[in-house]
């Protein structure tokens, strides 16, 4: 019926569009995880979206590989007071409850639970590429008609990816729609609530200076996640705008214990600009976050000379922060003092 | 007389088609047409028996006419029996689902051979002028 159609070529393996923890832990059994020169095979029934990089033996370790969400994870911190802080909802007055010290501590481990499931962070996807498939030429319809057909497929049970939507033009080409018409047409017909058809004003560079400087990066990253797919251009544009204007004025705490601290930590150790978080981390105390913070580094950059020194004298704790604080950071100086305090404040309480 | 398959053999004694049915006649002059499947004898706008789609004629802001169809549903009730009437046909050859309607591409060829009656009508007084011009 469809005449000259190839199904897309694939298709299975990019029917990701929010990952959970536990799909991650499924999909990663038996994918290597540290930098021996291994050469991983692409699983046939994977679920992960990225392509290993083959410039060198080794595959980079993914976003999505266990130990990473593992750091990721650790690393955002679990505040009940932040996570579930006031939000505007619907108003309805409170409820009191007489529990016992037991049922308090089981009711805390729910919420708990609860906001774990919160946190779960946003994939992390590389930027999809144009769609530009023709599937018919017919110069017989050349000047039909001025205006476009845009075809749907409104079958319901189908996923949004693979469903067809198909354009023809006014000079008789049958193509297939691009990615931005796409997301414009499942937004007309299968509405999904938060998503606007028109992106919001908000995400223009002028507005997003603006709402950058009243500190309000959490939402702007929130309404980025509804508004648009993970793999489009315009999500990982923002994204990285946010990411670097938070590592410009050092707001990272604006991000812990939210589920878009993840994907900021990754995108600061993939950029290599990890300095402001460890020197943010270590003015609140926080060692052992940036000890595993400089361990997936050395995960992410093998080759730096802080991980293969780290890797030869195989250092742990604060050893791995003075390696990493001697060679590859460029704030050496903070990171060092602070290591200072840190024991110093270590041997006083011990010796007191 | 109509072809009417066994699996259709209700009550009705019509036959099931695939056509346009105009929705929201409270606004003039705004025509959005639903594409239903529905008995032969009802009417256009009464009660059918499945929406299988939406047809919209006016270009939107993106210049696009959007259109979409239930391809699944479209195939069942295809297999038993409907019919299309004549513009589903074009629009549904026009998606790449059936063959190009031969109306599609005869219409295509007459508009192809009025602009060109157009564009000489236009040139021939265009010369008369531009001679007119030179001579004076």
């Amino acid at each position: 019926m469809w005449a000259g159609v190839n199904k897309l070529q694939g298709r299975n393996s990019l029917n990701l569009i929010m990952l959970t923890l536990s799909d991650v832990e499924i999909s990663n059994t038996g994918r290597r995880q540290d930098n021996k020169a291994e050469a991983t095979q692409a699983e046939p029934g994977s679920t992960s979206m990225t392509v290993s990089f083959a410039a060198t033996d080794h595959a980079k370790p993914q976003f999505t590989d266990s130990a990473v969400q593992d750091i990721l994870t650790r690393i955002t911190g679990l505040d009940l007071q932040k996570v579930y802080r006031p939000i505007k909802q619907e108003l309805k007055p409170p409820t009191y409850k007489l529990m016992t010290d037991e049922q308090l501590e089981q009711a805390v481990e729910l919420a708990k639970e609860r906001a774990k499931k919160l946190l779960q962070m946003p994939p992390v996807l590389q930027e999809r590429k144009p769609i530009s498939d023709v599937l018919c030429e017919d110069k017989i319809l050349d000047g039909m008609d001025t205006a476009k057909y845009a075809f749907t497929d409104i079958t319901y049970n189908i996923p949004h990816r693979e469903r067809f939507i198909v354009v023809r033009e006014p000079n008789g080409i049958l193509r297939k729609a691009t990615w931005e018409e796409r997301d414009r047409l499942i937004q007309v017909y299968f509405p999904k609530e938060g998503r606007k058809l028109t992106a919001p004003l908000l995400f223009k560079e002028e507005n997003l200076k603006l709402v950058f400087s009243q500190d309000r990066h959490e939402d702007v990253l929130d309404l980025c996640l509804v508004q648009f797919e993970p793999d489009s251009s315009e999500y990982i544009k923002v994204h990285t705008a946010t990411y670097e204007d938070l590592d410009k004025h050092g707001k990272y705490d604006l991000l812990r214990s939210t589920r878009h601290f993840g994907g900021m930590a990754w995108y600061l150790v993939s950029v290599r600009r990890v300095d402001g978080l460890i020197v943010d981390m270590l003015k609140r105390e926080l060692l052992q976050d940036a000890v595993s913070l400089v361990s997936l580094f050395h995960m992410v950059h093998p080759h730096s000379e802080s991980a293969r020194e780290a890797a030869s004298q195989q250092a742990t704790g604060t050893d791995l922060l003075k390696i990493y604080a001697q060679r590859d950071s460029q704030r050496s100086g903070y990171i060092e003092l602070a290591l200072q305090a840190y024991e110093q404040t270590a041997v006083e309480g011990s010796a007191s | 007389m109509v072809y009417s398959s066994l699996l259709l053999k209700k009550y009705h004694g019509g036959h099931v088609v695939i056509r346009f049915a105009l929705a929201g006649h409270k606004q003039a002059n705004r025509p959005f047409y639903r594409i239903v499947a529905a008995y032969n004898k009802r009417a256009r706008d009464g009660k059918y028996i499945e929406q299988l789609g939406s047809y919209d004629p006016l270009p939107n802001i993106y210049n696009e006419k959007l259109v979409s169809f239930n391809f699944d549903r479209i195939k069942y009730w295809i297999g038993c029996g409907a019919h299309p009437t004549k513009p589903v046909a074009k629009l549904l050859g026009l998606s790449g689902f059936f063959p190009l309607h031969p109306m599609t591409i005869t219409e295509a060829e007459r508009r192809g051979a009025q602009m060109e009656t157009e564009t000489e009508t236009e040139e021939s007084p265009k010369e008369g002028q531009k001679q007119a011009d030179v001579e004076s």
